[in-house]
């Protein structure tokens, strides 16, 4: 990658500010790790794969709610953007199944929802 | 975007938990009455950032919310705002975040491990205009405009402390970022380097070139191994876009970084004693003036600020010293990251502006104390600093206020505490954290915190007399005046404010050899009320140590040489039938 310039700076901000119309992230910090955000890490970067999904699943910082980690938040096109916390192995595979393909939304594993 | 659904309800009991499901029943029945199910999903919350206000609703996408709830509202609501999109004013609640979000603005929602997430919002910006627009002169007045002061927990105006290296002379300068975060409870600089390093590596790069430094190294403690890699990957990033390096961004300005491992000494926060573990030598600190503004690292000005103040200085200057100032109070501008934990529901890592009072952060962020016991005091500063009592819950934070109080605003961690922790055992705890802590150079530190840990010992097992209190007082103001660094010389703190707030408690260990909240083993006695002793045996059944003998016929007894008063007995009866006294 070649060294940039202050021009090149801002265009790679305007070229990276294009995201993704869906996606998920999942708090991978040291608290989300221990409480194990890398299990449904995994369980949602496999499911999108084998679904041919069209969701981008990223990782991200703590996003500060430790009592509820692991934290996932889901942003999928017609559903609001939600967090979900203490989301194990089981609630991971629900998000792709009831949130992701089933638009709909989890009982019991809301923490947060994103006014528009 | 646009919803599958016509309206989403979420609902949540903020009082009880198990309220909430059959609420949720009662709502879906009256929905498929109606024959609206297709249009309206319903959905229990775990959590709706609203709390002790019953039954509430939140309605989407119109973002309304309905609090304390009852069975017959249902029907207006379905009929009136769900089907007509009408509010009902007398159910509406309006609810303000209480949090902001500056230093952890990125946390949590960029990638950390790749610079076009940090970049795309924003990052780096800051640094062009510094680079560009501004010399260093213009940084200390925008940096000075802005307020900002240190928040390790000093609270020393950065401004200043950037002025003084700037205005030294000298072949080479450096920046220090200490990001050594040892207070027990605490984890805001760890949760910033590994959500968001960059906005860390961006600040130094800032500091760097106002003073006039081309070398900078962050002094990470190995303790936080992901943090590391974290800030690793981001200098390989950085210096791969040429953001570090030589002639940054185009610039003719050259910095680079190194990361330093602190090796778990508490004292190596201490910003003399980390000076001289980055030099290789032992962890300790010498006395002060010359400050190390003027002399620090290897004999040169060094600036050494906190994560936390790094990672303000960014946003600082890609919006502007003014803005800054315009969020928190007259002597203290910004937010303060606070690892709330303890007795609170929700433990977490929160930002709010300076001004907010205590109670706004345990009760309307935290949720209210565990089991909704009583609230005590609540701990800040760590082994530095105090407890401040129920009774001052609505002290506004920041500097100034928390020092009249007799604790400090520290790094940031706020213990909660309710009628089930003892102030002198909170005391014993820290006391002890600082011997195994204190570096052994100067003896009011050496001797003075094992003395105190001492007496405190004394007094937590009933041995003491009101004269030791006297005695341990003087302790704790000799160490005070005479150690040589700031763990010395803070150290007595817990002892001062839980003394301060709590002697009652004090003197109830040393006069009626007794402990209120049951935490001191040497002052309790587990003993069955066989009046109130169904025989049910499950007391005995989950003693650890076979304790408790008997059976239904003869009754249950404790046998108080076996004892080792864990409480086990105490928890599991459901008949209150056991005694603590």
């Amino acid at each position: 990658m070649p060294k940039l310039t202050k021009e090149q700076l801002d265009n790679l901000m305007k070229s990276s500010q294009k995201k993704k119309n869906q996606w998920i992230k999942v708090g991978m910090s040291t608290c989300g790790i221990a409480a194990g955000a890398d299990k449904a890490l995994k369980v949602l970067k496999e499911e999108v794969k084998k679904r041919g999904l069209d969701v981008a699943v990223e990782q991200c910082g703590c996003a500060g709610k430790c009592f509820a980690e692991p934290l996932v938040e889901v942003a999928i096109e017609g559903m609001p953007q939600v967090t979900y916390g203490k989301v194990d192995e089981e609630t991971a595979h629900a998000i792709i199944d009831k949130h992701v393909c089933g638009k709909r939304l989890i009982n019991d594993h809301i923490f947060n929802v994103k006014a528009d | 975007m646009g919803f599958k659904y016509k309206k989403i309800v979420l609902l949540k009991d903020t009082d009880m938990d198990k309220g909430t499901k059959e609420f949720y029943k009662i709502f879906l029945e009256a929905l498929r009455a109606k024959n609206l199910q297709e249009e309206v999903q319903v959905v229990r919350a775990a959590d709706i950032g609203i709390y002790k206000k019953g039954i509430v609703i939140k309605i989407l996408p119109d973002n309304l919310i309905y609090t304390n709830l009852k069975k017959e509202n249902i029907e207006d609501i379905i009929e009136k705002t769900i089907k007509k999109n009408k509010l009902i004013k007398e159910l509406l609640f309006e609810n303000e975040d209480k949090q902001l979000r500056i230093v952890l603005r990125n946390c949590g929602v960029i990638d950390p491990e790749n610079i076009n997430d940090y970049i795309a919002s924003e990052g780096y910006q800051g640094l062009k205009k510094v680079l560009f627009k501004y010399n260093p002169e213009k940084v200390v007045d925008e940096l000075k405009l802005s307020g900002l002061r240190g928040r390790g927990g000093g609270g020393f105006p950065t401004w200043m402390k950037w002025n003084f290296a700037k205005g030294v002379e000298a072949d080479q300068k450096y920046i220090i970022c200490n990001a050594d975060e040892g207070d027990p409870g605490a984890y805001m600089d760890r949760s910033v380097l590994e959500g968001d390093p960059h906005s860390v590596i961006e600040g130094m790069i800032i500091a760097g070139f106002t003073i006039g430094a081309n070398e900078g190294y962050l002094y990470i403690r190995a303790e936080y191994p992901l943090a590391i890699e974290r800030i690793k990957i981001a200098l390989e990033q950085a210096r791969e876009y040429g953001l570090l390096g030589k002639k940054i961004l185009g610039s003719g300005f050259d910095f680079d970084l190194e990361i330093r491992l602190g090796a778990g000494a508490f004292v190596c926060g201490e910003e003399t004693a980390l000076i001289a573990s980055i030099e290789g030598k032992r962890g300790c600190p010498v006395p002060r003036p010359p400050y190390p503004s003027i002399k620090g690292l290897w004999g040169k000005p060094t600036v050494i600020n906190n994560v936390e103040t790094l990672a303000n200085i960014p946003v600082i200057f890609n919006k502007g010293g003014k803005w800054f100032s315009g969020i928190g109070t007259e002597n203290a501008k910004g937010t303060k990251v606070f690892a709330l934990t303890g007795k609170v529901k929700n433990s977490s890592l929160i930002e709010v502006p300076m001004g907010i009072t205590i109670r706004e952060i345990v009760f309307d962020i935290g949720g209210g104390v565990i089991d909704d016991r009583e609230i005590k005091a609540v701990q800040t500063g760590g082994p530095s600093g105090g407890v401040i009592p129920a009774d001052y819950l609505d002290t506004k934070v920041d500097y100034e206020n928390l020092t009249k109080l007799g604790s400090i605003m520290g790094s940031g961690g706020m213990i909660v505490m309710d009628d089930t922790d003892c102030m002198v055992d909170i005391a014993q705890f820290y006391m002890g954290f600082c011997v195994d802590e204190s570096c052994g150079k100067c003896s009011p530190c050496r001797i003075g915190t094992y003395q105190m840990l001492g007496y405190l010992k004394k007094i937590t097992e009933g041995k003491a007399t009101e004269e030791d209190i006297q005695k341990l007082e003087r302790i704790c103001f000799a160490t005070q005046k005479a150690s040589l660094c700031g763990l010395g010389q803070t150290a007595p703190n817990p002892i001062l404010s839980t003394l301060r707030y709590f002697r009652d408690e004090y003197l109830e260990h040393v006069n009626d050899k007794k402990c209120r909240a049951g935490k001191c083993i040497d002052l309790i006695q587990y003993k069955i009320d066989q009046d109130k002793c169904k025989r049910c045996s499950i007391c005995a059944r989950n003693c650890p140590v076979n304790a408790i003998s008997g059976d239904f016929k003869e009754g249950l007894v404790i046998d108080q040489a076996k004892c080792i008063k864990c409480g086990k007995c105490f928890e599991v009866c459901k008949f209150n039938a056991i005694k603590r006294g």
